[in-house]
């Protein structure tokens, strides 16, 4: 079955994902009518949309027959692509964790994994706190009002990853504006080319992504020429020096390394965390109702990457003609993890549109699942708590000073303004 | 025999076969598991594994 092409589109649509509303009626179909069907938007291939909760973790548990890397590991119009193997002779623009396979994927992961895992983090929560505590107090020096993705959530999380990576703060802001320039090519506030959809020719917004790469690989070249000079216990100093079989990383696979931890390593969070404050700024309950028991700050900070969800689905290839839930995969056909969908199955989730600190059983998928699961999902984990451990003892109370809004994108996304106000204790 | 499920990624840990290549040998009961043993492939601690449904 083939889903209409209205909806195809829809799940396809960047503006949709800012909307909120189009995107949850959109999947909220899907899942009812169709859950697990293909898709051809306009400008695209076909690709299966795999709504439901169970059927992403299927999927997603047999990397070996779902391939990341085969093809674009995010939806891609077939002009992107077709332009982006031109340049590069490779499906993705970067060669990340995200988009390599098998030996390769595990021997990349085991080069950071043991320093990422809860044991190994605890090393860093002094250090974090820290951090927090410096932006907790730039935003009570706001005199109750602030824009709490801006002035918080979108340093907060860049100040720990560059920590631990090893970037020094004076980099920090071109750090996030690269970022922002990579994952939000379809904002035209925030992309290279300051252009909305439909302004800009695919080339051009192409063109625009290849210099942001560009641009973080001339960075990163001195990164590796510094820590090979110097190691340090940083992750940067350890993706430098780490060698498979004797060798160092090669070009693509270093460079990747560094761009997917430099960025993904703090948007992710930065979006979870604005979207977390909104939900509490519109739940003056359950604000009280964390205040008065902070043992709810880790179901908080769970059901808010759950309702966050900041990364909108990941695609994969066929390796082999398979079959899920009943459906016939054929080899190389190209899949659509939907996140965005999975995370508000309703057949997984009682009351999946309601924000809720009870909630036992399924496990949010949030941050994927199986081998390619999220590597920083711990340390995402451990500095939202820390930041709530630290920010909600001191308010008094907090609302919404103005509509937040979202960043246009159909990827990694989240809030970009949460205008607040807030009364101290 | 018993086979225990990581929260976050998926990961089975099965008895019957232990985990030879990290040193625990067939058959070890989950509970004979080091508690500071972690998930293999996302690090997740032995406290945040479920038992499978028999």
């Amino acid at each position: 079955m083939m889903l209409p092409t209205q909806l195809a589109n829809t799940i396809a649509d960047p503006r949709a994902y800012a909307d909120g509303e189009a995107i949850h009626a959109a999947f909220r179909t899907v899942r009812q009518t169709a859950p697990l069907a293909q898709a051809q938007p306009d400008g695209y291939d076909p690709f299966w949309v795999v709504s439901r909760h169970a059927d992403v973790m299927t999927i997603e548990r047999q990397n070996d027959i779902f391939h990341n890397g085969d093809r674009s590991t995010f939806l891609s119009p077939k002009e992107g692509e077709t332009m982006v193997r031109n340049l590069v002779g490779e499906p993705n623009l970067i060669r990340s964790l995200v988009s390599v396979d098998g030996q390769e994927h595990r021997d990349l992961r085991g080069i950071v994994f043991p320093h990422v895992t809860p044991k190994a983090i605890r090393a860093w929560e002094d250090s974090i706190r820290v951090i927090a505590r410096e932006f907790v107090d730039v935003m009570l020096k706001t005199n109750g009002k602030c824009d709490f993705a801006k002035d918080v959530a979108l340093l907060y999380p860049l100040r720990v990853i560059m920590t631990v990576l090893g970037v020094p703060p004076e980099d920090e802001p071109f750090m996030l504006r690269l970022t922002q320039e990579l994952f939000s090519n379809a904002d035209p506030e925030l992309n290279r080319l300051g252009k909305g959809i439909g302004e800009a020719s695919a080339e051009d917004g192409l063109k625009a992504l290849m210099q942001v790469a560009q641009d973080l690989e001339a960075y990163f070249s001195e990164v590796t020429k510094k820590y090979r000079a110097n190691p340090t216990s940083h992750v940067n100093s350890l993706i430098a020096n780490a060698k498979i079989n004797g060798e160092y990383l090669n070009y693509r696979q270093m460079m990747g390394y560094y761009i997917i931890a430099a960025t993904a390593g703090h948007d992710t969070t930065s979006n979870t965390t604005s979207a977390a404050m909104w939900a509490l700024a519109e739940r003056p309950d359950m604000f009280a109702q964390i205040k008065k028991d902070p043992a709810l700050i880790n179901a908080f900070v769970e059901e808010s990457i759950r309702w966050a969800v900041p990364v909108k689905h990941f695609m994969r290839t066929a390796t082999q003609d398979t079959e899920v839930a009943g459906q016939k995969i054929k080899k190389d056909d190209w899949l659509m993890l939907a996140y965005q969908s999975a995370t508000r199955d309703e057949a997984v989730f009682d009351q999946p549109f309601e924000f809720r600190l009870d909630r036992a059983g399924a496990q949010q998928i949030a941050f994927g699942y199986g081998a390619h699961v999220c590597l920083g999902q711990h340390l995402a984990r451990m500095e939202m708590r820390i930041l709530w451990e630290e920010l909600l003892p001191k308010l008094k109370s907090v609302e919404l000073a103005g509509k937040p809004e979202n960043t246009i994108s159909n990827f990694v996304c989240g809030p970009k303004r949460v205008p607040i106000t807030f009364t101290l204790n | 025999m018993r086979k225990w499920r990581c929260r976050n990624c998926g990961f089975i840990y099965d008895e019957a076969l232990g985990l030879p290549a990290e040193g625990i040998a067939p058959g070890t009961r989950w509970a004979d598991v080091p508690e500071d043993w972690y998930c293999p492939d996302c690090g997740t601690e032995k406290s945040d594994f479920e038992m499978e449904p028999a």
